[in-house]
């Protein structure tokens, strides 16, 4: 994996592996509206993050990667293929939980499920044992014979989440898939998320909800306005060089050593915060407080959150 | 306490490795999902109610003229019998086929697209055109096997009763078989693309097979007014006739007297062939075009 890689429009990244998703110069109007401006991204396989604000592209550009959508501008490609061109190629390897319900009322969620792994091409037979497995993953295995009309919306979530990977897809989409749950639905949901990974299928996560993407993904990409702001390994982006430590006392001595020492320095009463360009920050503190002994109530890194990054309140950012 | 006598174990998730049948399969998944839904299969027991009504009209009749020919051996379901001939029977079935497409049309797109299932669609390996196909196969499946399945009936009971024997009845009745073909296929792309094109823009079932009934009626009601109008090219408009068109291709193969607006406005029965297909392309053409917008 490669480091962070910050920045925002013309990010070029050096991926070892191949990547899942490849745009380039990519844009794409509505009319006048312009929803996608010029992205030149490239992501890993893995768990995707794909966040931005209501309005920021994301819906636009799932629908350009399942051939929904064509650019207006330049080409993406899902796994090597490009949608524009063959979109059948495409969509024999994907799998897609849309924003909103997406199930038919009047049929029970064996049924459909079932249904949706015939769609991808699954015999009659072997879909109809892969919905059973599916929907007892997810949960549902007690409710598998009742119409989905009567579904509750955690489980009808669910239900979507079982027939966009019931067909062994290589990625899913995964758009907005704790919009409308409850606490214990999203934390229910998330786990499943975070389970995908470990089956083998990449997943991309389209979410406005920050605290979603840090807990399920290991990459995001983050647009605003159409554009790329961000595109890198989420451990890379949210990490900081800052430590916060509080002294009891010595605490104008301990400050003095730490400028000294190369570090930049702020002080709020006895909590200092302190900020290297290229020394470790832990090592700074440690050698200054071996030599003025001021005696140490607590020390810790400072990271930053995705919304911190989002908002532009990041140290970094 | 006591022992444990078994053990429960979490398989989680299993790739799938086996065949896949890709675009052909999924094909026919949709078109087996399709015949399930309008008639009710696998649904709750209200939605079988109508489709499972209208096949019992449309197929009871020819039931009854096989009995009625066993019981009465001189009876022959003629045109100068009671009950009318051949003919007379594919009008009402024709009649059965109208009232069925009118709900079972909007079943099969309407909820797909108010429901958000074309999203799921837009995930497998299928384009818009094989959706289309795959939905008006369904219907075509549905109405072909409802209108042919009590002239089959009728064909074949009738033949066996035949003091010709079974064998030389088949033979010699079949090209009544054959103009039975030819008008099933005109009342139902006569019949289900109307249907089916209403059903690709309105967002209720219900109202959109009321305003389909009501465009069968209204047009014919229209042309008749356009028949009785004296103005240059007032006759043109007798062919807005949509109810009418398979009922003369219906006359035109079994030899009937014309009736019809169109007919009797000067138009040859030819006309009514080509109105009901153009009908059937421009009603595909709309349909792709809205749906390639979702899929």
């Amino acid at each position: 994996m490669p480091d962070s890689l910050s920045g925002s429009t013309g990010i070029s990244l050096a991926l070892m592996t191949a990547p899942a998703i490849s745009a380039h110069n990519l844009g794409h109007a509505y009319g006048d509206v312009v929803a996608l401006h010029h992205l030149d991204v490239e992501v890993p396989t893995g768990r995707i993050g794909l966040v931005g604000a209501n309005g920021a592209g994301k819906t636009t550009l799932i629908k350009i990667l399942l051939g929904i959508l064509h650019p207006t501008t330049g080409g993406v490609q899902v796994l090597g293929n490009d949608p524009a061109e063959d979109v059948v190629a495409v969509r024999n390897r994907i799998g897609y939980m849309p924003e909103g319900f997406c199930l038919p009322a009047a049929q029970s969620a064996a049924d459909f499920v079932s249904y949706a792994a015939e769609l991808a091409g699954i015999p009659p037979q072997e879909s109809r044992q892969r919905a059973s497995d599916i929907l007892t993953m997810v949960g549902l295995h007690e409710e598998r014979f009742r119409y989905l009309g009567d579904f509750s919306t955690g489980m009808k979530q669910r239900a979507m989440l079982a027939q966009a990977i019931v067909h062994d897809p290589e990625i899913v989409f995964l758009d907005e898939p704790t919009a409308g749950l409850d606490p214990a639905g999203r934390e229910e949901m998330l786990e499943l998320i975070s389970r995908l990974g470990g089956f083998g299928i990449n997943v991309l996560v389209s979410s406005h909800v920050l605290p979603d993407i840090e807990r399920t993904c290991d990459w995001v990409v983050m647009l605003d306005g159409g554009q790329v702001l961000r595109n890198g390994p989420l451990s890379g982006l949210t990490e900081t060089n800052i430590v916060e430590l509080e002294v009891i006392d010595n605490v104008d001595l301990l400050t003095a050593e730490l400028t000294r020492l190369g570090a930049t320095v702020e002080t709020h009463g006895n909590v200092i915060v302190l900020n290297t360009v290229d020394a470790d920050p832990f090592v700074l503190a440690r050698d200054a407080l071996a030599t003025t002994g001021a005696p140490l109530r607590r020390m810790g890194a400072r990271s930053t959150t995705l919304e911190d990054i989002f908002l532009g309140e990041a140290p970094d950012g | 306490m006591a022992e444990p006598t078994g053990a429960v174990f979490d398989l989680g998730y299993k790739p799938y490795e086996g065949e896949r049948l890709g675009r052909s399969g999924a094909i026919r998944a949709m078109v087996k999902d399709g015949v399930r839904r309008v008639m009710g299969l696998r649904r709750k027991a209200r939605r079988k109610v109508y489709p499972w009504t209208l096949v019992v009209f449309a197929v009871v009749p020819a039931a009854v003229f096989v009995g009625l020919a066993f019981i009465w051996g001189s009876f022959a379901p003629d045109a100068d019998s009671p009950f009318g001939g051949i003919a007379e029977y594919l009008g009402w079935s024709g009649a059965m086929v109208m009232l069925f497409v009118a709900l079972a049309a909007p079943e099969l797109l309407i909820p797909d697209r108010e429901e958000g299932v074309l999203a799921v669609y837009s995930s497998r390996p299928l384009t818009a055109g094989d959706y289309i196909a795959a939905r008006i196969g369904a219907l075509f499946s549905v109405v072909a096997s409802f209108m042919l399945l009590p002239n089959l009936l009728m064909y074949v009971g009738l033949a066996a009763l035949d003091s010709r024997g079974l064998g030389a009845a088949l033979l010699g009745d079949v090209d009544d078989l054959a103009r039975v073909l030819a008008t099933m296929l005109a009342y139902i792309v006569g019949y289900g693309a109307p249907a089916l094109l209403i059903a690709t823009y309105l967002k209720r079932t219900g109202p959109a097979a009321g305003t389909y009934l009501a465009v069968m009626f209204g047009s014919a009601a229209f042309a008749e007014a356009f028949q009785r109008i004296d103005f240059v090219g007032a006759r043109f408009g007798t062919m807005l006739s949509l109810l009418q068109h398979p009922e003369i291709i219906r006359n035109w193969v079994f030899d009937q007297p014309q009736e019809a607006a169109p007919t009797a406005a000067g138009f040859e029965p030819w006309a009514s062939a080509i109105a009901i297909a153009v009908m059937g392309v421009a009603t595909i053409y709309l349909m792709h075009r809205r749906y390639r917008r979702e899929l």
